[in-house]
């Protein structure tokens, strides 16, 4: 019973970081609908600087989160505005490429200058755990997970109350109308895209504490993210945190239970089932564009 | 051109005599480049029946390479004792199986998708096969499997390979050029250009979609088996290769998508480049990859042959424009 909960537990820390990781390819995809395929290299550049700031500042790696953020939502801004804009109007199979042989290009880049070696940030409490009854939390997952929520919340006020916000949701919702009313809508998709690579670089500090990652990963959370975001729904922080804490609950119980060699086998039949019974995803509207 | 059938299927047919022919004077060396052009040539037809005439362009056409190849070596394997001039064909027949009742099995879920989210999904058909026969233990994915030596004693090796990926090559353009100008090719067009449409009007969608998927995934299989015999040996990982999935798109992208010699000429022009031009720089092909890719979609989206076409349009635009 005691293993049962304990792996829930630790599917729900590794949800709340599945979330963050996805909401900007969320994001992206429900304003520029645009599958950006890069997302994963935008998560590693984050961990990358974050591991070179903690170790040459001797902080905290969860403080390094708003010079991290600022400088991934400067480059989120140049790189929509340089090359995604070019292609967001062609067919979505185009700017899916683009991002796609920029993320060749970036993983590349990051094995020459970072190696190709694993590496991970170690904070200072890595060690440290607290007992609540029989389940046992790391000290770190818990502050990663705090930190998650803390940021999707931030995510969520920020598009429903400030004047940005409103703005990105228009976008979203009816580009034609947008732009009549005023709207300067490769201003609000570049930094809708500089928003989602910020957040992209918040999770990847996260995501660096928790686990190790190489440049070879950015594969893995571009997937991951997909899923989250079809499981969930597009557009919404609350679609990617529903989606995020099912895939964190089952993997984890897949690796628990079934094997831990099987990550992807689960996911994907997941992701079907759902596609047969719920094609719409749990929130909101995940095929809109599709069909 | 294509209302000349018979001419068509001579010239084609002119100029795989010719190709066959190119191992006499080529060096070892091309001979291989050669093989690998051919092959990928032929893969990259087999995809454009779904990716190109019906614009499902699947991220995951790997998938049917490791399952035809696997396929057909863990039956070869049993059946050592025969002459090796048969294993292949039993191989190829088997292989092929494989592919059309796995595509026939996923065509369902997979099909209801669409655009990017169907490209996304077969990446995920693809690494869901990869994962499944590393791990499960009689399909030897992470072992490796051995193939028989199927080439004559009489023949080099690397030469009957070049001709068998030839003739492969010929039958499935020769398969994509009938499908391209029947009944059956226009719905696939109509398919692409509107699938609403084209199903109101009456154009059996669902059907078509599935037939190209189970043809195209078919096609692929025998050129897996193949490509695993003249590997020798193979485990998951040289089978289900994700850049294997990439290049499929790129060869399209790159000679012009939606067309049938397009794809021809962009695995040739990708192969050349990567395998001579770029030899020497084994730490640089992920970022020319990355490169040409992001080039491709910013200066020609419609590939080599969309390049010719508005070169000829400027052209005649050019030549008329003085008349009047």
């Amino acid at each position: 019973m005691n293993l049962i909960i304990q792996t829930l537990a630790d599917g729900l820390v590794l949800g709340g970081i599945y979330a963050l990781a996805a909401v900007g390819f969320s994001l992206i995809f429900g304003v520029l609908h645009v599958i950006n395929l890069s997302h994963g290299i935008l998560v590693l550049l984050g961990a990358y600087l974050a591991l070179i700031l903690s170790t040459t500042l001797r902080i905290d790696p969860l403080l390094t989160m708003p010079a991290v953020m600022a400088v991934l939502f400067v480059v989120g801004y140049a790189y929509q505005r340089l090359l995604i804009q070019r292609a967001v109007d062609r067919s979505p199979l185009g700017s899916m490429l683009l991002t796609f042989g920029v993320a060749l290009m970036l993983q590349n880049t990051m094995i020459w200058v970072f190696s190709p070696d694993m590496k991970s940030i170690t904070p200072g409490y890595a060690l440290a755990s607290f007992k609540l009854g029989a389940i046992s939390f790391d000290a770190v997952r818990v502050s990663c997970l705090l930190a998650s929520l803390v940021m999707l919340c931030c995510l969520a006020a920020l598009l429903k109350f400030s004047a940005l916000g409103r703005v990105i949701r228009a976008t979203a919702q009816q580009t034609l109308a947008a732009r009549l009313c005023g709207v300067n809508v490769r201003h609000v998709y570049a930094l809708t895209f500089a928003v989602s690579a910020a957040f992209a670089g918040a999770s990847g500090i996260v995501i660096g504490i928790i686990l190790p990652f190489s440049p070879a990963d950015e594969g893995t959370w571009t997937l991951n993210a997909f899923v989250v975001v079809v499981l969930g729904g597009v557009g919404s922080p609350a679609g990617a945190l529903i989606g995020g804490l099912l895939l964190g609950i089952v993997s984890t119980l897949t690796a628990q239970y079934i094997g831990p060699s099987f990550p992807n086998v689960t996911m994907f039949l997941l992701l079907v089932l759902l596609l047969l019974v719920r094609p719409q995803g749990l929130l909101g509207n995940a095929f809109a564009p599709s069909r | 051109m294509t209302q000349k059938p018979a001419a068509f299927v001579a010239i084609i047919l002119g100029c795989a005599v010719v190709l066959a022919l190119a191992p006499l004077i080529l060096p070892p060396f091309y001979v291989r480049v050669g093989q690998l052009m051919l092959y990928s040539a032929g893969l990259a037809v087999a995809w454009t029946i779904l990716g190109g005439f019906a614009g499902y362009a699947s991220f995951g056409h790997a998938a049917f390479i490791g399952v035809g190849a696997f396929a057909a070596g863990l039956v070869e394997e049993r059946l050592t004792g025969l002459p090796p001039a048969l294993l292949l064909p039993i191989g190829m027949l088997v292989g092929g199986l494989a592919c059309a009742i796995l595509s026939a099995a996923v065509a369902y879920p997979i099909l209801r998708l669409r655009g990017t989210f169907f490209a996304i999904a077969m990446l995920g058909v693809c690494h869901v096969c990869a994962e499944l026969n590393n791990n499960i233990d009689v399909l030897q994915g992470s072992l490796g499997l051995n193939f028989p030596a199927v080439a004559p004693a009489a023949w080099d090796p690397a030469v009957f390979f070049y001709e068998l990926y030839l003739a492969a090559g010929v039958v499935v353009f020769l398969i994509a050029w009938q499908i391209q100008r029947s009944r059956f090719g226009a719905g696939l067009l109509s398919i692409r250009e509107d699938e609403d449409t084209a199903r109101m009007l009456g154009v059996p969608t669902e059907r078509y979609k599935r037939i190209a998927f189970v043809a195209s995934a078919v096609l692929t299989g025998l050129l897996g088996v193949i490509y695993a015999h003249s590997l020798g040996y193979i485990t998951t990982d040289s089978v289900y290769r994700d850049d294997t999935n990439l290049s499929l798109i790129v060869y399209s992208l790159l000679g012009g998508m939606g067309t049938l010699f397009g794809p021809v000429i962009g695995a040739f022009m990708l192969v050349f480049i990567t395998q001579v031009v770029l030899a020497r720089l084994l730490d640089f092909h992920l970022f020319a990859t990355g490169l040409l890719l992001v080039l491709l979609v910013l200066a020609a989206p419609g590939g080599v042959l969309g390049l010719v076409k508005s070169w000829k349009l400027r052209r005649r635009a050019a030549a008329t424009a003085p008349a009047e």
